[in-house]
């Protein structure tokens, strides 16, 4: 524990250099802006800022990149609470009681609610983190081909099991970004597949593209079909005079922010998409163990700070997996894990000891990014609030402008434009039909880990699949595997064979 | 969409892909578990697709009712042609990025966009197109040091 507090301090040094310092500044900024506009969610917003970190060092990097994605649950909220719109998916639940607290004219003290609860369950996230992720890491070491195999499948059937409305919908877009993810040469033998002969292909489909296409360009094209939401909207802009919770308020949040932190942090260390499960676990737990349950949905001071808690919380745990094992669990840390990569660092057990300046640093930069949050989300609230008067008919095209330049800078390559027009098109597709788009994204990234891990452990198996199940970390891993694709089956069962015992 | 037949369609557009990616797959090198070969991993994938999708095609065909499926026709609304002109726009700007360079190019993408949307008088146009494009120009070319295409402008 004492090694981890020095290597912190350690980490501290780092994060605290001008360069960095300013770097998570503007991560924090950036991702408070992604945060708050509609057509961009932090899944397209760090993707399109993976080539702005190019000529950055990896801490540097990370830090910015990191700040986007944390500073983006800080900014989520503020639409939900002031357009009842909320800005990403985890700043859903809190439009029910945010806006509520908004048309009672608390929107300042819902606001300043969200920012102390997002910082202080933000710390104790990275508490958690600072001492976890060290023994995690060493644990981890005993993973081979077959755990890390086995730890993929689970990892994509729980996402497919917690996104959208049908598991199978959600599997076969797994599937599908799992072939997507075979387009290019092949990991082992590299010989070309899918290629068509043309050199592109050989590549493989950039990631980025697909990002931005299906999360910016889909969202965006949703948007300009529907005219009249395209026009502009009422937004209430808080006076800074009025961002001071009572007294009354605070106590009542400080319980829902604890509980929230801790719900976060343990929704964060597990697959899925942790902010969005993290926010409704936290407001059902809040809603169930509150003395006033009749004040949920109509501007309970609870139904705010805990879910913001819990998502800012669950956002900092997702690091550990991303950190320990390379593994991401959600769509928006598989972007993390591409930009690590690009930038030659490999994450997994090893990290902690071969990169010690990335892994430190980036994680002491979080607690500076909190606090940075902190500080700009409480003062400048009412100026990101009047962003939100600029029209989308305007905000729309700016987002498509700065997708196909930020996107062109990847590669500097056209063709990569095509194929994120191409996936937005998809997207949009998606959107209709009810197919979620994460599973696709974290398959396409995790793909070739997936095929390496898979054909490995056959290979020193001599082609036996006894492997996955002789080894024990394995073996549980295919067995909640196995839960999770049957428990949706087993509850209908279960729920019929009730409602036939029950009497008429 | 919240129609059965969408839904099958769906689940029919997918089992082809799987198809399409399993047949591919076969023209490659299949080998075994113990020495996979190229093919294998992405013919597993192409057979497994056809499955899922259908046993989705079977369940949706026996369903009464879709559950899930967004009915965009209830919430709003659509404007089919409003979001053809914005797509047709964005196509051509792209199509023309390298002749016409990125200034030129961001500056018509941002005044054919907000056209497309609905928003008159070209002065205003003119204008944010132009400031868009200039600051746009400022952060990448300027601040980040990113390359861009120059085309007919020229810087």
């Amino acid at each position: 524990m004492l090694e981890s507090l020095q290597l912190l301090f350690e980490g501290f040094a780092v994060a605290t250099t001008t360069v960095n310092l300013s770097y998570c500044l503007v991560g924090a900024i950036v991702g408070t802006l992604v945060g708050i506009l509609p057509g961009l969610g932090p899944i397209a917003g760090i993707a399109l800022l993976v080539p702005v970190t190019f000529g950055l060092n990896p801490t540097t990097a990370l830090i910015m990149l990191a700040g986007i994605y944390y500073g983006s649950m800080y900014g989520g909220s503020t639409t939900s609470i002031l357009l009842n719109v909320p800005g990403e998916t985890a700043s859903v639940i809190t439009c029910i009681d945010g806006y509520q607290m908004a048309q009672k004219g608390k929107a300042g003290a819902a606001l300043a609610l969200c920012a102390i609860g997002s910082f202080i369950a933000g710390t104790l996230a990275i508490m958690g983190l600072v001492f976890l992720a060290p023994p995690l890491a060493e644990a981890a070491l005993a993973f081979g081909p077959a755990e890390y195999f086995s730890l993929m499948v689970c990892g994509f059937v729980v996402l497919s099991n917690v996104t959208g409305t049908s598991l199978l919908k959600s599997l076969m877009m797994a599937v599908v970004g799992l072939i997507i993810g075979t387009v290019g040469l092949d990991p082992v033998t590299g010989d070309a597949r899918f290629a068509f002969d043309t050199a592109y292909l050989l590549g493989g489909i950039e990631f980025v593209a697909v990002a931005i296409g299906l999360f910016g360009i889909g969202e965006i094209l949703s948007n300009v079909e529907r005219p009249q939401e395209l026009l502009r909207q009422q937004v209430i802009v808080p006076r800074l005079k009025d961002l001071y919770p009572t007294l009354q308020d605070l106590r009542r949040a400080s319980g829902a922010i604890l509980r929230g932190a801790g719900i976060g942090f343990g929704v964060g260390l597990v697959p899925g998409p942790a902010p969005v499960i993290a926010t409704y676990a936290s407001y059902l737990v809040e809603k169930r163990t509150s003395r006033h349950p009749e004040e949920f949905g109509k501007g309970a001071v609870e139904g705010v700070a805990g879910p913001e808690a819990a998502n800012n919380a669950a956002c900092q745990a997702a690091f550990i997996p991303l950190f320990v094992l390379g593994i991401p669990f959600a769509p928006p840390t598989a972007i993390l894990l591409g930009a690590l990569l690009i930038h030659g660092v490999m994450p997994g057990p090893m990290m902690i000891s071969e990169r010690p300046e990335v892994f430190w640093g980036v994680i002491a930069s979080m607690y500076i990014g909190n606090f940075i949050l902190l500080l700009l989300n409480l003062p400048f609230v009412p100026l990101f609030a009047n962003i939100l008067r600029i029209p989308k008919r305007i905000l729309l095209p700016l987002v498509m402008l700065f997708c196909i330049t930020g996107m062109y800078t990847v590669n500097n390559s056209i063709p990569d434009i095509w194929v994120m027009l191409l996936f937005g098109v998809i997207g949009y597709a998606m959107r209709k039909w009810a197919y979620e788009g994460a599973p696709l994204l974290l398959a396409l990234v995790l793909g070739p880990k997936l095929e390496v891990a898979f054909r490995q452990a056959l290979m020193i198996s001599h082609g036996d699949f006894g492997v996955f199940f002789d080894r024990p970390i394995s073996l549980t891993f295919l067995v909640a595997t196995f839960l999770f694709l049957f428990f949706p089956l087993l509850r209908g069962a279960i729920r019929k064979w009730r409602a036939q015992k029950a009497p008429r | 969409m919240k129609s059965k037949r969408d839904e099958v369609i769906g689940g029919c557009i997918l089992f082809l892909f799987g198809g399409i990616t399993a047949v591919l797959s076969l023209k490659m090198p299949i080998g075994d578990f113990r020495a996979a070969g190229t093919g294998l991993f992405p013919l597993m994938l192409g057979i497994l697709l056809m499955v899922l999708s259908g046993l989705f095609i079977a369940q949706r065909l026996q369903d009464r009712t879709v559950p899930g499926a967004m009915d965009t026709g209830a919430q709003a609304p659509v404007s089919v042609k409003q979001l053809a002109m914005f797509l047709g726009v964005t196509v051509f700007a792209v199509a023309g990025f390298t002749t016409m360079g990125f200034p030129l190019m961001s500056f018509l993408l941002m005044l054919l966009l907000l056209r497309s949307l609905g928003i008159k008088g070209w002065a205003f146009l003119l204008s944010v197109s132009l400031l868009t494009a200039a600051s746009s120009y400022a952060l990448f070319v300027y601040l980040l040091k990113i390359p861009l295409p120059k085309g007919l402008v020229g810087i």
